[in-house]
């Protein structure tokens, strides 16, 4: 589980000018270890991100239909997730590890719990939010509870699904740097290695390609909800 | 579940050193709070009551969100080198985008028939802003410092990777301080995290006026603001 | 597109296209309260026909309407649709038998006016062209431009969506309509224009329809049958609309229905339904159209003075004339005949 990285500086004779002199970027540096560096922690840190988010997902989704469906359920479920979430990342990473060890799996647990309380609570508002008369009609006109739920409500519940999703993978993708303490996984390994050694280059590199990826990441979340929601967007044309 | 036996009496053992990072912790945590706070709060205010710059005041918190504080702890040290004041500048540019954009939203949300209603009556604007705007907007713009005290606490944990000092000192110290005080640091960290939580919310229902709360009296505590309470650390 | 069509097409279940709807002793007591919100109901209402539910706020009219399709359970009674009891079925079921049309409409708002209108046809399984036929049919019934079907409601006017819930309701050419107060949001104009479109398209389609109004008015000019109901949705009077004005059953009835009730018998009748006076060239005020009403008359004689109105026939001719004595006649028909 080490990640491929050398040892950076200092390359002597060998490295730019640059990098001997710890400059504050250098290009050099980046292009040449883009392959044994950069990109393999840019793809375990997606790795990780990706798990973590769907797996948060598929646990906030079913605790918020259950949530929807019997109300009492909210306030413990908040209180778990809102418990979990609260405590820094640094501190449940270590906490975890006396039981899952320091391991990926230590990782994507506290990643997942992290997702969990916007997950859930996006979800349910977002079902919640359906105006009342269309959850009247639509039983009205002979909709089972099940057809109302996946045909009606939670299509209407869509934007503020997306919209916890949004937050929750950007926060995964940031907190994903921090699991470094716990596995040599994921952009926070050339950051805490160019911490180590206050490299800047690797600092940056990593950094912005951190930042990067979440923006990337929201900015394709914004339109995947835009092409599942036509509807939101037509205004009257009258 | 040794290791937890072994980290409560880690902390019994270390009590003076971790209060002393504890309060480090704090220190770092409350210099950029308060900085951030004397920004965001009277621009936010300000923004809101004039209903300008919507667009900048919510996407900046868009981007302000997708900033990984690592990341940008570590930028901010390859680019002005390690210490609190570094650090500190870095927890100001991740909690400040959190508070602006709660306080804008705040106040530009305040009812307008109310705001309609105050002005038909003579008030001038300092008055409205005054007597009306902020009062009720004061427990969305809680929500904001609420989640930002927190966050910040919790980035303040990373602190020590570029300088400065606090509970995380213990926490990415392996090597000196063994698991069991790695844990007795994380329980301490996770407390105070969670007290300054319980107590920011306790002071957010302190400023909500009993109307408004009546009417959320569904929601369950702990829920902060649905935009911006989210977190990079 | 002909109306005979509409009128023939099949009903889903070889229901016929109207049903009977009987209520006996119904009653709905929720628990916990003091008294029932419906004590003890009974009427029927003839396959084909309007029934109005009227009275006063908190009456248990709507309460009333939604037990019909279980969308509220019954305490204790029965409720028949062409003799078989609505407990039979699942709720489910039933209700994609019953139309339902509520005030804020309640159209889906993410998807298009034909998808929603389609709803109940597709949960019944009919096949796609089928389906596509009918929407088209609809839109046209209710007096909907075509290229509307593939917009979202949130692109219609309140007026036009108020319109597609009507559609959405006859999708499935059910044999009974349920109506809760559909036009209580509207302004008055649009709101006379859609209950004259109702009145025509009833004239088409010929259903069974439940309507919810606190408006006398709008019963009066709807209603068939109107049902009137005091607090615990108790039966004060289930009559047609002259018998409702022309004899209330008690000061309640009577004081719901209008000090003025005698001028709204009025409004009910055509002059050119009377048995005119001879014309024969004596002096007389304005002429009016056979199609006024007896009331609107009324109030000419009143401001004019002395002179009888003239009644025009189609040619244009003075057909006969209306005095005040003929119309004060007109309310009191001669036992003997």
């Amino acid at each position: 589980m080490i990640a491929a990285a050398e040892p950076v500086i200092p390359d002597f004779g060998r490295g730019s000018s640059c990098v001997r002199e710890n400059g504050t970027f250098c290009w050099e540096w980046v292009r040449d270890h883009w392959g044994d560096t950069l990109r393999p922690a840019l793809v375990q840190h997606l790795l990780l991100t990706l798990i973590a988010v769907a797996i948060g997902f598929a646990l906030a989704f079913a605790l918020a239909l259950a949530a929807h469906r019997r109300g009492r359920l909210t306030t413990p479920v908040v209180l778990v997730t809102g418990l979990l979430y609260t405590i820094p990342s640094l501190a449940l990473f270590q906490l975890l590890v006396p039981f899952t060890g320091l391991s990926r799996t230590t990782a994507e647990v506290a990643l997942v719990s992290y997702t969990l309380l916007i997950l859930f609570r996006n979800t349910l508002a977002g079902l919640a939010g359906v105006p009342e008369e269309v959850r009247d009609a639509a039983r009205g006109m002979g909709l089972t509870r099940r057809q109302l739920l996946w045909s009606v409500e939670l299509p209407l519940a869509l934007p503020a699904i997306v919209a916890g999703l949004r937050i929750a993978t950007v926060t995964v993708i940031s907190l994903a740097t921090v699991a470094v303490f716990v596995v040599n996984e994921g952009l926070g390994a050339p950051i805490y290695a160019g911490l180590q050694q206050t490299f800047k280059t690797e600092l940056i590199a990593a950094g912005a390609l951190c930042v990067a990826l979440a923006l990337a990441a929201d900015a394709l979340l914004v339109l995947v909800q835009r092409a599942l929601t036509p509807w939101t967007r037509v205004a009257r044309s009258r | 579940m040794q290791d937890f036996v072994d980290a409560i009496r880690f902390i019994g053992d270390n009590a003076a050193l971790l209060w002393s990072l504890t309060l480090d912790h704090l220190a770092l945590s409350g210099a950029a709070l308060g900085i951030a706070l004397l920004a965001a709060i009277p621009l936010g205010v300000v923004l809101g009551h004039a209903h300008r710059g919507s667009f900048a005041a919510i996407n900046v918190s868009n981007v302000g969100r997708a900033l990984p504080s690592l990341a940008l702890i570590s930028i901010g040290v390859a680019v002005l080198g390690i210490g609190f004041v570094n650090v500190m500048v870095a927890l100001v540019v991740l909690a400040f985008p959190i508070v602006l954009t709660n306080a804008y939203v705040a106040v530009d949300g305040v009812d307008p028939d109310a705001v309609e209603a105050a002005r038909g009556m003579g008030m001038t604007p300092r008055e409205v802003l005054w007597k009306v705007e902020l009062p009720l907007a004061l427990p969305l713009i809680f929500a904001g410092i609420r989640t930002a005290v927190v966050y910040v606490i919790a980035t303040a944990t990373l602190a020590s990777v570029a300088g400065a000092h606090s509970l995380g000192d213990v926490i990415v110290d392996q090597a000196t301080y063994r698991l069991p005080g790695v844990l007795g640091a994380a329980i301490c960290v996770a407390v105070l995290a969670l007290l300054a939580e319980l107590l920011f919310a306790a002071l957010q229902r302190a400023v909500t006026p009993r109307a408004l709360r009546l009417e959320e009296r569904g929601a369950p505590p702990m829920l902060g603001d649905l935009a911006t309470n989210e977190r990079t650390t | 597109m002909n109306s005979e069509n509409t009128a023939q097409t099949e009903g889903s279940h070889g229901y016929p296209r109207a049903a009977t709807l009987e209520l006996r002793h119904v009653r709905k007591l929720y628990a916990g309260a003091a008294r029932p919100a419906i004590e003890d109901l009974s009427l029927t209402v003839p396959a084909g026909e309007i029934c109005v539910l009227v009275g006063p706020s908190g009456c248990g009219k709507t309460t009333a309407m939604r037990l019909v399709n279980r969308m509220i359970e019954l305490t204790d009674g029965e409720i028949l649709l062409d003799g078989a009891s609505v407990l039979e079925r699942r709720p489910a079921e039933l209700r994609r038998e019953i139309g339902y049309v509520i005030q804020q409409i309640g159209l889906f708002p993410h998807q298009t006016i034909a998808d929603n209108v389609a709803t109940v046809p597709r949960l019944l399984g009919w096949d796609k062209g089928r389906v596509a036929a009918r929407v088209r049919e609809l839109l046209e019934l209710v007096q909907l431009p075509p290229e509307l079907a593939e917009r979202y409601p949130a692109q219609l006017s309140g007026g036009q969506r108020q319109r597609v819930g009507v559609a959405r309701a006859l999708a499935a050419d059910p044999p009974l309509l349920l109506m809760d107060e559909p036009f209580g949001a509207i302004d008055p104009i649009a709101r006379h224009r859609l209950q004259d479109e109702l009145l025509q398209l009833q004239a088409r389609v010929r259903k069974t329809i439940v309507f919810v109004t606190h408006d006398i008015d709008e019963a009066i000019k709807l209603g068939d049958h109107i049902a009137i109901l005091r607090e615990g949705g108790v039966l004060a009077q289930y009559a047609p609309p002259d018998e409702l004005l022309a004899a209330p059953a008690d000061e309640f009835v009577a004081s719901f229905v209008g000090r003025d009730r005698a001028l709204k018998r009025l409004a009910l009748s055509r002059v050119g339904d009377l048995t005119l006076l001879p014309a024969n060239g004596a002096a007389h005020g304005a002429t009016i159209d056979p199609d006024t009403s007896l009331r609107d008359a009324l109030s000419l004689l009143i401001a004019d003075g002395d002179r009888p109105l003239a009644v025009r026939d189609g040619d244009g001719r003075v057909a006969g004339l209306v005095s005040l004595e003929l119309i004060r006649a007109a309310l009191h028909p001669d036992p003997a005949r």
